[in-house]
């Protein structure tokens, strides 16, 4: 009996959802740019923001990102238009930083297998925690403005509890 | 031309207001499809609403199929603005009574190039 593989989308396709979304929620005058960091490396950002959404369905995934705390302000800011100089609160960044997941979620969703539902996004102030059944298959580091930024998709085996 | 914008994130609801307020729509919004239809029944009932399909409480889908069963509301333009974007879910809303479906990330050209062939901007209208 062989396992059947399954199906995962590459590097390319992420670097490529990403670099769309991004550019439209934060426009180009700041590249994203590649970063290149050791396999299994953490995220090495003392101030991180990072949330996740899952796949379920004829895929069954997790999508995460982890931002530093400018990089979330500013993403915040610029998506609700905010005055320079004012205070972005936690809670606009929990927001902002959810919608940035949810477009690159249900983006990479529309490139693997289907029928498949999108959850809510789940948002914290630190690094996400998730399932230990879940493999990496496709990791982006980028820096924006000279901070990073990652992007990961897990794939989670058929039948494992979510 | 009034528009209702339903989506959950407040941020999302911030690109697209200013997107709407420029093309000189008035704005109002809703964070999720319950609340939207408690102020279609409370208020004055907008020309357009821009539906996101994920929310809590209830999703867009559900909202368009709630606004179709209601007689009094056929005259209103219902365009799904999301990332879901698996065809069948498209075909499932645009059937349910969705007019146009935008899918996230979108630029304000493509919104307005929407609304615009809806007959809600431009000479159209």
């Amino acid at each position: 009996m062989t396992a059947t593989a399954i199906p995962a989308p590459t590097h390319d396709d992420v670097r490529g959802v990403v670099d769309e979304v991004w550019e439209t929620l934060l426009g180009d005058a700041a590249p994203l740019m590649t970063r290149l960091v050791p396999a299994r490396a953490p995220f090495d950002s003392a101030g991180v923001w990072s949330a996740s959404v899952s796949v379920s369905g004829g895929w069954q995934g997790i999508v995460t990102v982890e931002l530093t705390e400018y990089v979330a302000g500013a993403l915040a800011a610029t998506m609700l238009a905010l005055p320079e100089g004012l205070e972005v609160v936690d809670a606009d960044i929990a927001d902002a930083v959810g919608e940035l997941v949810n477009m690159v979620g249900g983006n990479v969703k529309s490139l693997m297998p289907g029928p498949s539902v999108l959850s809510l996004p789940s948002v914290a102030a630190g690094r996400a925690a998730f399932s230990s059944d879940a493999s990496e298959v496709a990791r982006v580091d980028v820096t924006w403005a000279e901070q990073p930024v990652r992007v990961c998709v897990h794939v989670v085996p058929a039948g494992a509890a979510r | 031309m009034k528009a209702l914008i339903i989506d959950d994130s407040r941020a999302m609801r911030s690109i697209l207001r200013r997107i709407v307020t420029a093309l000189d729509f008035e704005t109002e919004e809703a964070g999720h499809g319950q609340e939207a239809l408690d102020k279609l029944r409370d208020g004055e009932l907008p020309d357009v609403c821009l539906v996101d399909w994920n929310m809590p409480v209830m999703d867009g889908y559900t909202f368009i199929t709630e606004v179709r069963s209601n007689p009094d509301w056929r005259g209103m333009t219902l365009m799904m603005v999301t990332t879901e974007s698996e065809q069948r879910q498209i075909v499932r809303a645009l059937a349910a009574g969705a007019h146009e479906y935008v899918i996230k990330p979108f630029t304000p050209d493509a919104i307005a190039e929407k609304l615009e062939m809806l007959g809600l901007v431009g000479g159209a209208a």
